[in-house]
């Protein structure tokens, strides 16, 4: 039998000294961010009902949720992500607020992979939510923060793809396209299988038109010419206001000096149940996955009681760290403690100087003497290490500045 | 420059691979070595091939530990990762089928509880509980998946059919097919937006050179 007791579970790690030091850091550089901007960090439970992850446009497969019953027989679940129950909060305990509302986690979610190949099943997630703003304004300002946060934590290289999914919509109902067809259509775009599109097209009988705009959509890469050929290209006022919505984005991202970053990519279509306007991930080197995606989600607060539309996005926590390792950006570990060794008779004064020292900014260990200092000091011959002596003074024996003996 | 990691596996499917991506104008000889190293680079060509089991070919790309991956459409429907399937490399065509002994023709929906002994779990899995809506037991084979039916352990095989030589001489059919299969070029989703300036041009010169081919062929 195995002895589990010396094991973590699988997909989840323990964050040891230097890493959990980097991870507090890059936390710390999000909070800054975030509360420059007027957003409020809330902390949801770790545990939630199941129904919170059950229902409406933001349901979650139910294989994807840890559970477990409560003692009345409800099903529980972890959290799966920040957005959801920051809908729930927005929605129930803040429905009299005025609008729009500003909220940001920090936290832990977990999600169960089936196929999990390393992938981990507890991480860290930080993001904003701006909730009941539909303005073009609460889209770009949540995209520049997303890049300011990326920055700000020494990411430079980035590149942000930018899409509308009304877009999408709007052009599958001009040409009546539903069904099994437009379930498949989008993934086929999305992954830009361009053979398999060519098929689906012959088989739907779609016009010329609509032919050339499906395989642009999966073969761009991402220019802003596609968005006036897309224009031209397309009737349907849902998609046309799509493309116009995307434009003042893009124009706002300009004032907000990010728009270097950001190209237009209308072939991103994931959870097309989910979102309902701009949506945009966030990319940078030596990491196979966005390091943040986000967008506009105006049906998921319906489920919570009010309707209400919001953006927002989430950024991976260990995501950043391992881009910055990668790119080999490291930050200051956490200082090194200095000891101070003393002998029973000299504990009082050893434990005042130890807390004058902390005032002061250094980390600092009492250690009462069990045995001989030299054999101390050779146990950590790095160490900072002070000795107390009769009467009140002290002395630095090893990696301190003797000038400061008293 | 920075290298192109490209993941294959070795045997037929590889050979083909080269084969192309050399005919479209990039030197792939390093790929000839007959060591037994698992990475090989052309730092001229800025190219480094990573040799893994086909199995595992979604996977390095899904991590982005390659950019590009040439592996079969039926690896990419078991594994499902969300990767770019840019091209379609028109050679290592076979199907997905379900086959078992003939007496089960045209009588496959009418066995409750079907046992499928699968390399395909998932594809199996999906076909059967999804698209045809019955329930299935699943049993998980690394080879010779044919045995199944034969002694007892399985009604059914989701395999993979070439010339349906080892079915035959097993003495079993195909039933119904699920998917059409060949070899594909899948790329990740970062190194496509982050290195676009060389997976472009690649993805092209082959596509190209594909198309060349099927002119060639039509003549």
């Amino acid at each position: 039998m195995t002895q589990w007791q010396f094991h973590t579970p699988d997909g989840v790690s323990d964050l040891l000294p230097e890493e959990c030091a980097e991870k507090r850091r890059i936390e710390q550089t999000i909070r800054s961010v975030f509360e420059k901007r007027g957003y409020f960090e809330i902390e949801t439970p770790g545990l939630e009902f199941f129904d919170v992850y059950a229902v409406g446009s933001g349901a979650v497969p139910q294989e994807a949720l840890f559970k477990c019953i409560d003692h009345q027989g409800r099903i529980l679940c972890l959290r799966y992500d920040g957005t959801v129950p920051t809908a729930r909060v927005a929605a129930t305990l803040f429905r009299d607020a005025a609008l729009p509302q500003r909220f940001y986690y920090v936290g832990n979610m977990y999600r169960y992979n089936e196929f999990g190949g390393g992938r981990q099943r507890s991480f860290s997630q930080a993001g904003v939510e701006l909730i009941g703003s539909s303005s073009p304004e609460a889209d770009a300002e949540v995209i520049a923060t997303a890049i300011t946060t990326a920055r700000k934590t020494g990411i430079e290289d980035l590149q942000v793809s930018i899409g509308q999914v009304a877009f999408f919509k709007g052009i599958l109902s001009e040409w009546g396209i539903s069904g099994e067809a437009a379930r498949q259509l989008p993934h086929l775009i999305d992954s830009k299988q361009m053979v398999a599109i060519e098929e689906m097209a012959d088989r739907l009988q779609l016009p010329k038109a609509a032919r050339a705009v499906i395989l642009k959509l999966a073969s761009s890469q991402g220019s802003d010419d596609d968005l006036d050929t897309f224009e031209q290209l397309v009737r349907s006022p849902v998609a046309q206001q799509a493309i116009t919505n995307l434009r003042e984005v893009l124009m706002i991202l300009e004032d907000y000096d990010c728009r270097r970053y950001v190209t237009v990519d209308l072939g991103m279509l994931q959870s097309l149940n989910y979102y309902t306007g701009v949506i945009f991930k966030g990319f940078t080197y030596n990491l196979g996955f966005p390091l943040f995606s986000g967008g506009r989600y105006d049906q998921l607060l319906q489920s919570f009681g009010r309707d209400l539309p919001a953006t927002g996005f989430s950024m991976g926590i260990s995501l950043a760290m391992t881009a910055l390792q990668r790119q080999g950006i490291r930050s200051k570990p956490q200082a090194v403690p200095c000891w101070i060794c003393y002998e029973k008779p000299e504990r009082s004064a050893a434990l005042k100087l130890a807390e004058q020292m902390r005032e002061a900014g250094s980390n600092v260990i009492c250690n009462g003497l069990t045995g001989d200092i030299h054999s101390f000091l050779a146990r950590r011959p790095d160490a900072k290490v002070i000795l107390m002596q009769p009467g009140g003074t002290w002395q630095w024996l090893q990696g301190g500045d003797p000038a400061c003996n008293s | 420059m920075q290298f192109l990691n490209i993941a294959l596996s070795k045997g037929r499917l590889a050979e083909q691979a080269i084969e192309l991506i050399e005919a479209s104008g990039y030197n792939c000889q390093v790929v000839r070595d007959p060591s037994r190293k698992l990475i090989l680079e052309d730092h001229e060509a800025g190219l480094r091939f990573i040799m893994a089991k086909p199995a595992d070919i979604p996977t390095y790309v899904d991590y982005g530990a390659a950019d590009i991956g040439i592996v079969g459409k039926d690896t990419l429907l078991e594994e499902k990762r969300l990767l770019y399937e840019v091209l379609n490399l028109g050679f290592g065509y076979c199907r997905l089928c379900v086959c078992g002994p003939e007496s089960l023709a045209g009588k496959l929906d009418q066995i409750p509880n079907k046992r499928v002994a699968t390399k395909y779990p998932r594809v199996a899995r999906e076909y059967f509980e999804s698209k045809k809506q019955q329930s299935v037991e699943i049993i998980r084979l690394n080879g010779s998946v044919e045995l199944a039916p034969l002694v007892g352990l399985a009604e059914v095989i989701v395999d993979i059919v070439e010339s349906g030589r080892t079915l035959r001489e097993n003495g079993l059919v195909v039933l119904e097919t699920i998917a059409d299969v060949s070899a594909r070029m899948v790329v990740n989703r970062v190194s496509m937006k982050m290195k676009a300036e060389r997976i472009q041009p690649f993805i092209e010169a082959v596509g190209r050179q594909l198309e060349a081919r099927k002119d060639q062929a039509s003549e």
